[in-house]
């Protein structure tokens, strides 16, 4: 057989495999395996447990194999889709919560699945070891189990239904008591060999390269999965994903895997569709914090200026190139139970912030600036970079000089975080769906040096404290509701820090994969429903 | 003089000496070419070269002058070289004369320092150093005169101890010379010809440092880098190519120069030993 004689699809797929040779030889040919999704992972977390550790890198994975007492949904009850437990209720009293708990559901190592093992989960793992559970369990006392598919959470102090319903899809994965009862938990080997009640059994890990889930032909939602296998192939470089997807190496890139600036080229490639749907209760905002101990920065006059010098559309349109939206406060858009769009707001306005600075006493001196400031973007995305340098840019035309400090990971969270050594730092903390396991931390005063992503720029408001205490112990939904509208307004009136934009990530698949994005946490759900058309 | 006029006879040394020129001048006259922060957000993002006249290399994903960062640019890369290896020959150059001129235990001692900084990869050092200490200019050009100073060291001594047994060294001895003169006013004229042919090749290798060590992140992020231009631009190379195509076809430019300057310089200085 000659070269011209081969068929032209044997020939490209000769030559793909041939470069894919030296990354992955035995998943070059994704299309050609029936059944398999291969999906980009850039990162390879050390503990795959979703119960221990609570984050969208271990939940991308893990969220496949362990599931969640509840998903977040478009249309269902409350925001919430069923999911180990059926249905959930809070007494009046805020005290205890009854969850009735699905039947006939099975481990993947064939042990039924109980009530036992959520109360193992949640006393054991959710409450003492979880980094979000510490918070939204901590004043849990014991959990009954009247029959196998009934559990009782008994809080000690009232504990809002609220935040329990808004933190259960992020803080309630259940594992089985079986495996970790009696080890220890921190390095049972099921942290990494993971076993749940999922859709797909967790099968191969091959570090550096892949990880492997298949079907679990058991799983209790009849008809589902409808994938055979998912295969989560490491890739690293950022700019690696779009050129695999293209030559149909990997079929999906979530979590913005595909850079931003990639996107309005390869959304015209035939067959590629690229999504910002799907990642609304994971809205990433970004913020400018202020260390309040500089005398020019506890001026709110001064924090009003820097407010009216930035201009939010110029962030959304050219930063984040039109995929993200302007904040308001401290509450995104995307959490509509909360947000409140009455608050006030600062328009970009040069001339009126360099009035408030006139009126604040800090006149421009000779060189044209008026004082120094430290600024130290966060180093983890390329767009808060890219705002530290617009910030520079944005503050030198109202007269402050704002100097650049850089730093890796490490070093930038303890600068800002434990040594407070910073004037002005750009943030990108995550609204985790409710106010009290979010937000509320970056202003809330009392919390002790070192603790990462807090209020460590020494702002202090009584009324706002009391507030957040109050609305972590109101049970009635529709008043704790109504005091987080009056954070959000004292937020925005005095600005202990300034909220510039809100944004997710955006999901770039070959159009072949369908059910893509259909909940508020798609990424980081089970992926039951997500199919491959041949 | 006459050295100049030998170097300009080498084709090599007649171009590098032009390019550097040239270089020399555009990183002077850098605020009068492009007026302002080269920093400052000018106009619209994403520019493409060659399409607008007030932005003849384009704008980048901010709306930057592409241009007048590459002409400032050029002030920090020269800036920052020259500074790097002036460092690096000064330390050099004193520790290979003491340690060539004082031999013994002296001597053995500071060659083992010597031995200790050629052995770390120089560029591992500045990043290192870089990373602890935190970027800005001064600590870039300390942390690339770190790793450079230890072959000028090397040369001088080599040098001095061929020189110090020469007859007007004794001489000078003979005489009642101090130390400190002789090892100043005798030796080190005589050995510094070779240590300067040396230090072009260190300015081009600090310019490429600098540059690497912007493209990582760890450049002073105040002032505009051929490095960071480059960084920036990697992350739409596929849209917009040319962001990093001219800082890149700015740095190739520029160290070819120091390169050529530091062959006709080579040259120059062997031609002017053979004559009589």
């Amino acid at each position: 057989m000659t070269i011209a004689t081969l068929p032209r699809r044997t020939l490209l797929q000769a030559g793909g495999t041939l470069l894919a040779s030296t990354a992955l030889p035995t998943f070059a040919l994704a299309q050609g395996a029936g059944n398999r999704l291969v999906v980009a992972a850039d990162s390879e977390p050390k503990n795959l447990n979703p119960a221990i550790v609570a984050s969208n890198g271990v939940f991308f994975i893990a969220s496949k194999v362990v599931e969640p007492l509840a998903e977040a949904s478009f249309d269902g009850k409350g925001g919430l889709a069923p999911r180990l437990a059926t249905s959930w209720e809070g007494s009046a009293d805020g005290k205890s919560v009854t969850f009735k708990l699905r039947e006939g559901v099975k481990w993947h190592d064939g042990k039924p699945f109980t009530s036992a093992d959520v109360a193992y989960s949640a006393l054991n793992i959710w409450k003492p070891l979880q980094n979000l559970g510490r918070l939204v369990f901590a004043n849990l006392e014991a959990v009954d189990t009247p029959d196998a598919t009934t559990a009782v959470f008994k809080f000690s102090k009232p504990t809002p239904l609220q935040l329990i319903r808004n933190a259960l899809p992020v803080v309630s994965s259940v594992v089985p008591k079986h495996l970790y009862e009696g080890t220890d938990i921190a390095t049972n080997p099921a942290n990494v060999k993971l076993v749940g009640t999922g859709p797909f059994k967790f099968t191969e890990y091959k570090p550096g390269e892949y990880y492997r889930l298949t079907k679990n032909a058991d799983y209790w939602a009849k008809g589902e999965p409808k994938l055979d296998e998912i295969i989560f192939r490491v890739l690293p470089d950022r700019a690696g994903a779009g050129a695999a997807l293209e030559a149909e190496e990997i079929q999906l890139a979530a979590f913005s895997a595909v850079p931003l600036t990639d996107l309005a080229r390869i959304s015209k490639v035939p067959g590629i569709k690229v999504t910002s749907k799907g990642y609304e209760a994971l809205t990433y905002q970004l913020v400018v914090e202020i260390n309040h101990r500089r005398k020019e920065l506890a001026d709110v006059k001064v924090r009003q200026a820097i407010a009216h010098a930035i201009d939010k559309k110029f962030v959304v349109d050219t930063i984040f190139l039109g995929y993200a939206a302007a904040s308001t406060g401290p509450v995104p858009k995307n959490a509509p139970e909360f947000y409140d769009a009455s608050v006030p707001t600062y328009a970009f306005d040069t001339a009126k912030a360099n009035a408030l600075l006139d009126e604040a006493g800090y006149k421009k001196g000779a060189n044209g600036t008026r004082f120094s400031l430290k600024l130290r973007p966060a180093p983890y995305f390329n767009e808060t970079k890219q705002f530290g340098d617009y910030l520079r840019q944005a503050l030198a035309a109202v007269g402050i000089d704002a100097q650049l400090i850089n730093a890796d990971s490490a070093a930038h969270q303890k600068a800002v975080y434990t040594d407070h050594d910073f004037d002005l730092a750009i943030g990108p903390p995550v609204f985790r769906g409710d106010p009290a396991i979010s937000t509320t931390i970056l202003v809330r005063s009392g919390i002790p040096a070192g603790v990462p992503f807090s209020n460590q720029g020494g702002y202090e408001n009584k009324e706002l404290d009391g507030i957040i205490a109050k609305a972590a112990e109101t049970v009635d939904t529709a008043a704790r509701t109504e005091l987080y509208k009056q954070f959000q307004k004292i937020v925005a009136t005095d600005l202990p820090l300034i909220n510039v934009a809100e944004w997710g990530f955006i999901t770039v698949a070959r159009d072949t994969v369908s059910n893509v994005s259909n909940n508020p946490r798609w990424a980081v759900s089970n992926w039951s429903d997500t199919a491959l058309k041949s | 003089m006459r050295l100049l006029r030998d170097l300009v006879r080498t084709p090599e040394g007649a171009i590098g000496l032009g390019i550097l020129a040239a270089l020399v001048l555009v990183a002077l006259f850098a605020p009068m070419l492009s007026a302002g922060d080269p920093l400052r957000i000018a106009g619209r993002a994403l520019l493409p070269p060659f399409t607008d006249p007030a932005f003849p290399l384009g704008t980048d994903r901010l709306g930057r002058d592409v241009l007048a960062g590459i002409l400032h640019g050029t002030r920090t890369s020269l800036a920052v070289g020259l500074a790097a290896a002036l460092a690096a020959i000064a330390i050099g150059l004193c520790v290979g004369l003491t340690a060539g001129f004082a031999g013994g235990l002296v001597d053995e001692g500071l060659m083992r320092i010597v031995d200790a900084f050629q052995i770390v990869p120089s560029f591992l050092l500045a990043l290192a150093f870089v990373s602890v200490i935190g970027a800005s200019v001064p600590v870039v050009v300390l942390a690339i005169a770190l790793g450079a100073w230890a072959d000028p060291a090397r040369l001088t001594r080599a040098q001095v101890l061929s020189i110090r047994e020469r007859d007007y060294v004794a001489s000078a001895r003979v005489i009642g010379m101090h130390p400190a003169e002789i090892a100043f006013r005798e030796i080190l004229p005589n050995a510094l010809p070779p240590v300067l042919a040396l230090s072009a090749i260190i300015v081009a290798a600090a310019i490429l440092t600098e540059a690497a060590l912007s493209f990582l992140g760890l450049g002073d992020p105040n002032v505009v880098t051929w490095g960071s231009m480059i960084a920036e631009g990697r992350n739409i190379l596929r849209s917009s190519p040319s962001l990093s195509i001219f800082p890149g076809i700015a740095l190739v430019v520029t160290v070819v120069g120091v390169y050529l300057f530091s062959e006709g310089l080579t040259k120059a200085l062997g031609g002017r030993r053979l004559e009589p």
